[in-house]
C-alpha cells in the first residue's frame, strides 16, 4: 500500500529532477512550502543527482568568462559603495573628475538589470510562499473549526521504554475524522528516519501520517482525514522510515487511549 | 568531487564577507564543472559562458545564504546551474517551439581544453560506470530530465512510452544512483 507522503516523495524525486509538470508541480511546489520531510528529501535527492555532471568529460571555460564575472562583481561592489552615505571630501572630487561618472552609470545599468532579474525570481518565489500560506490558513481555519466541536476528545500520550522523557497531547474529533497532535520530548529521528502516527483499532493500526520533530522534541502536526470505517480506541507514534510506511516496524515512543 | 568541502566551505564563508580572492579561488576550483554541465545542456558555448557567468554573479551575491548543513558546495553551485539552464531551455523552447536534439549535445560545439586530473578521472570513471550500470531505459530517462531538461510528459511524448513508465524508470534510475553514490561514500 502507497501511503499518502510516499507519493509525495515519488514527486519529490521527480521533481527535484526538473521534471515534474502540470497540475502535479504547482500541487507539489505548495506541499514543499510547508514539509520539512518532502524539503530534506528533494534537497539529498538534488545532492545525489548533482553527480551525474561527474559521468562526462569536463572542459576548461574561456578565461575572458572569468575576466567578466569578476568585472560584474567589482562593478556591483563599486555600486553599493557609491550608494552608501559618506561623508564629501577632496578625495571624492578627485575620483570624480578622473572619470567614475561613465563607470558609475555602467555599474548602476549592470546592477540594476541584475536586480530586475532578482526581484523577478523573489516574485515568483513569494506567489509560491503566498500560496502555501493561503492553502496553511484554509486549513487551519477548517482545523479550528473541527476541534472547537464539543466532539472533540483530549488524549494524553505518554512516552515509553523508547522514549521515556516524551509525551503528547492530540486532540481527535471523531465526528470529522480530523486532529491536532501535539509532541514534547521526542528525539530528533536520523536523516533517514521520521515519526508516524497510528490511529489503532483493535489490534489493528492505521497510518494518520508522517511527521518530524524540532531541536527540542516538538511538532504540531495537523492529523489528514482518516478513513471512516475505522473507530479507533488508541493512538501511537513509531519510528520508520523517512517515507512512512504501511504497518508499524519501528520502536512505539508514544501511546494513548481514548 | 573535484574540490574538497571543507576548504570550499571555508571559501563560500570568505565570499560571503566580500573576499574577491576567495572568490577567485572558488570560481577556479568549479566553474569547469559549471561550464561543462551548461554546454551539455545548452549545447551552444556562447549560452554556456553566459550561464556560467550568471551563476557564479548568484554565488557572488548568495555566498552569505550557504548552509553547509543542507548540501556540499558542490551541490549547492551544481544545483544553481542545473536549475537555471532548465529555465533557458524552457524559455528557449517556448519561444522555438522547435526542439532539436544531439546525440551526444557535447559534440555540438567543442570548446576548450578536456581537463585530465587524475582524481576527477577517477570520479568520472566511477560516474560513468555508475550510469552504465543502470538499464538503458533507466538512464535514458535521467539524461533527456537531467541533461536535456525535459519533463516527465515531453519525455513520455518523446519515447512513446506512457507517463507512467516513464515515472517509475525515472525513480528507479534515481534510488540506483542513491545506492551507487551512497555506497561510494561509505
Amino acid at each position: 500500500m502507497t501511503t499518502r507522503h510516499e507519493t509525495w516523495l515519488e514527486q519529490g524525486d521527480i521533481y527535484s529532477i526538473g521534471a515534474l509538470d502540470g497540475e502535479q508541480l504547482k500541487d507539489f511546489q505548495v506541499h514543499l512550502a510547508g514539509c520539512a520531510i518532502c524539503e530534506r528529501h528533494v534537497r539529498e535527492t538534488r545532492q545525489t543527482l548533482s553527480a551525474l555532471c561527474q559521468s562526462i568529460d569536463v572542459l576548461t571555460p574561456p578565461s575572458s568568462v572569468k575576466a567578466g564575472v569578476l568585472a560584474t562583481i567589482t562593478a556591483a561592489a563599486e555600486t553599493r559603495r557609491a550608494f552608501a552615505p559618506r561623508r564629501v571630501s577632496m578625495a571624492w572630487h578627485r575620483w570624480f573628475f578622473a572619470g567614475a561618472v561613465p563607470f558609475a552609470a555602467a555599474a548602476i545599468f549592470v546592477f540594476l538589470i541584475w536586480n530586475i532579474m532578482a526581484t523577478r525570481n523573489e516574485v515568483a518565489r513569494l506567489k509560491t510562499q503566498l500560496a502555501a500560506m493561503q492553502l496553511d490558513a484554509t486549513q487551519n481555519d477548517a482545523l479550528i473549526q473541527s476541534l472547537s466541536d464539543p466532539e472533540v476528545r483530549s488524549i494524553q500520550l505518554a512516552g515509553l521504554a523508547a522514549a521515556p522523557q516524551a509525551r503528547g497531547k492530540l486532540f481527535w474529533n471523531p465526528a470529522t475524522r480530523r486532529g491536532l497532535l501535539l509532541t514534547f520530548g521526542l528525539p530528533r529521528a536520523a536523516p533517514d528516519q521520521a515519526y508516524e502516527l497510528w490511529g489503532i483499532a483493535g489490534d489493528e493500526p492505521v497510518p494518520a501520517g508522517v511527521f518530524l520533530v524540532d531541536d527540542r522534541g516538538e511538532t504540531r502536526f495537523v492529523i489528514p482525514e482518516l478513513a471512516r470505517e475505522r473507530s479507533f480506541d488508541k493512538f501511537a507514534v513509531t519510528l520508520e522510515s523517512a517515507g512512512g510506511v504501511s504497518k508499524p516496524s519501528g520502536p512505539m515512543v508514544l501511546l494513548g487511549t481514548l | 568531487m573535484i574540490a574538497d568541502s571543507p576548504i570550499a566551505i571555508q571559501l563560500i564563508k570568505k565570499v560571503a564577507a566580500q573576499d574577491r580572492e576567495a572568490f577567485s579561488q572558488l570560481y577556479d576550483r568549479f566553474a569547469s564543472l559549471v561550464y561543462t554541465l551548461a554546454l551539455r545542456m545548452l549545447k551552444v558555448r556562447h549560452d554556456a559562458e553566459d550561464l556560467l557567468q550568471e551563476v557564479f554573479v548568484q554565488v557572488w551575491r548568495q555566498a552569505e545564504n550557504y548552509n553547509e548543513e543542507r548540501g556540499t558546495p558542490e551541490a549547492w553551485i551544481i544545483n544553481m546551474a542545473h536549475s537555471r539552464a532548465i529555465d533557458k531551455l524552457r524559455s528557449i523552447r517556448r519561444r522555438e517551439k522547435n526542439i532539436v536534439f544531439t546525440a551526444n549535445p557535447a559534440d555540438a560545439e567543442s570548446a576548450g581544453s578536456v581537463e585530465s586530473s587524475a582524481a576527477q578521472s577517477e570520479v568520472r570513471l566511477t560516474m560513468n560506470s555508475a550510469l552504465s550500470a543502470l538499464p538503458e531505459s533507466q538512464r535514458k530517462v535521467l539524461e533527456l530530465a537531467y541533461f536535456d531538461g525535459l519533463t516527465q510528459t515531453e519525455i513520455a511524448e518523446r519515447l512513446a512510452e506512457p507517463l507512467g513508465t516513464v515515472k517509475t524508470r525515472m525513480r528507479a534510475g534515481i534510488q540506483r544512483l542513491r545506492e551507487i553514490i551512497g555506497s561510494r561514500a561509505a
